[in-house]
């Protein structure tokens, strides 16, 4: 007697986990002059003056800010070139 | 961009170059202690302790040829391009950083904001001397960045 064929039901799904986003905060400090910190973040951020700015009035404001959020890697390397401009500067796992 | 400059009474040339002497070194040092390593991975921590510490002794160094070099009565130091300036204005903050941590760390950071208003009276000739300078670095930041962003100010 033949066996019967079972053709087994196979369900496939993919599961898509979106990797984590990183957030570099910067810390308020009493060194570093307002318009020096607008500089560093137009040439570290590639940002306008004018985002810069709002940026270093919520750090002066708040006590901290987070000025990015996005993929670990890239977060390490912005991170790294705030505190070469010798800002303090952290990194938060976002969420 | 036309090139940057930076004067200063030959007086005050010889006292900051003095006291550079004296800083510059601790400077880079101070940089990196005070920087937030990722502590979770070591080989990431080595790059950023490297890279940091390499670019603070560089910086130093450009601070005190900068100023060992600035000829005449005013004494000048020329910035020919955007990216020295950017280091420059790095290497000034660094030492206001290392002044912060090595000679007036018995001052508050709230008395620091507002040096100006500091009974200096009070404070010992050499922190005196050192606060004058500190305060002097600040001033030529402030008017690197006027030449180089002046949208940066309110």
């Amino acid at each position: 007697m033949a066996k019967p064929k079972l053709k087994p039901e196979i369900k496939t799904e993919t599961l898509v986990s979106a990797a984590p986003k990183w957030n570099v905060v910067v810390l308020n400090d009493p060194i570093n002059y307002q318009a020096y910190v607008v500089v560093a973040f137009m040439s570290v951020l590639r940002i306008s003056a004018a985002e810069a700015k709002k940026l270093m009035r919520a750090i002066h404001a708040e006590g901290r800010a987070t000025v990015w959020t996005g993929d670990r890697e890239r977060a390490e390397m912005l991170s790294l070139e705030l505190q070469q401009w010798h800002l303090n500067s952290l990194l938060e796992k976002d969420g | 961009m036309a090139e940057l400059r930076l004067s200063m009474t030959q007086e005050a040339r010889t006292v900051l170059s003095d006291l550079l002497r004296l800083i510059a070194p601790a400077a880079a040092r101070v940089s990196v202690n005070r920087a937030n390593v990722p502590a979770n991975d070591e080989e990431i921590a080595g790059f950023w302790v490297d890279t940091l510490s390499a670019q603070a002794s560089e910086e130093a160094r450009l601070l005190a040829v900068a100023f060992a070099s600035a000829k005449g009565d005013p004494a000048v130091i020329l910035l020919p391009n955007e990216a020295q300036a950017h280091a420059f204005l790095r290497a000034l903050s660094a030492v206001r950083f290392a002044l912060r941590d090595l000679v007036f760390a018995d001052i508050t950071d709230a008395q620091l904001e507002n040096a100006e208003d500091l009974d200096d009276e009070s404070l010992p000739t050499e922190k005196r001397h050192a606060l004058a300078c500190y305060a002097c670095f600040g001033l030529l930041q402030q008017s690197l960045i006027s030449q180089l962003c002046p949208e940066a100010f309110d």
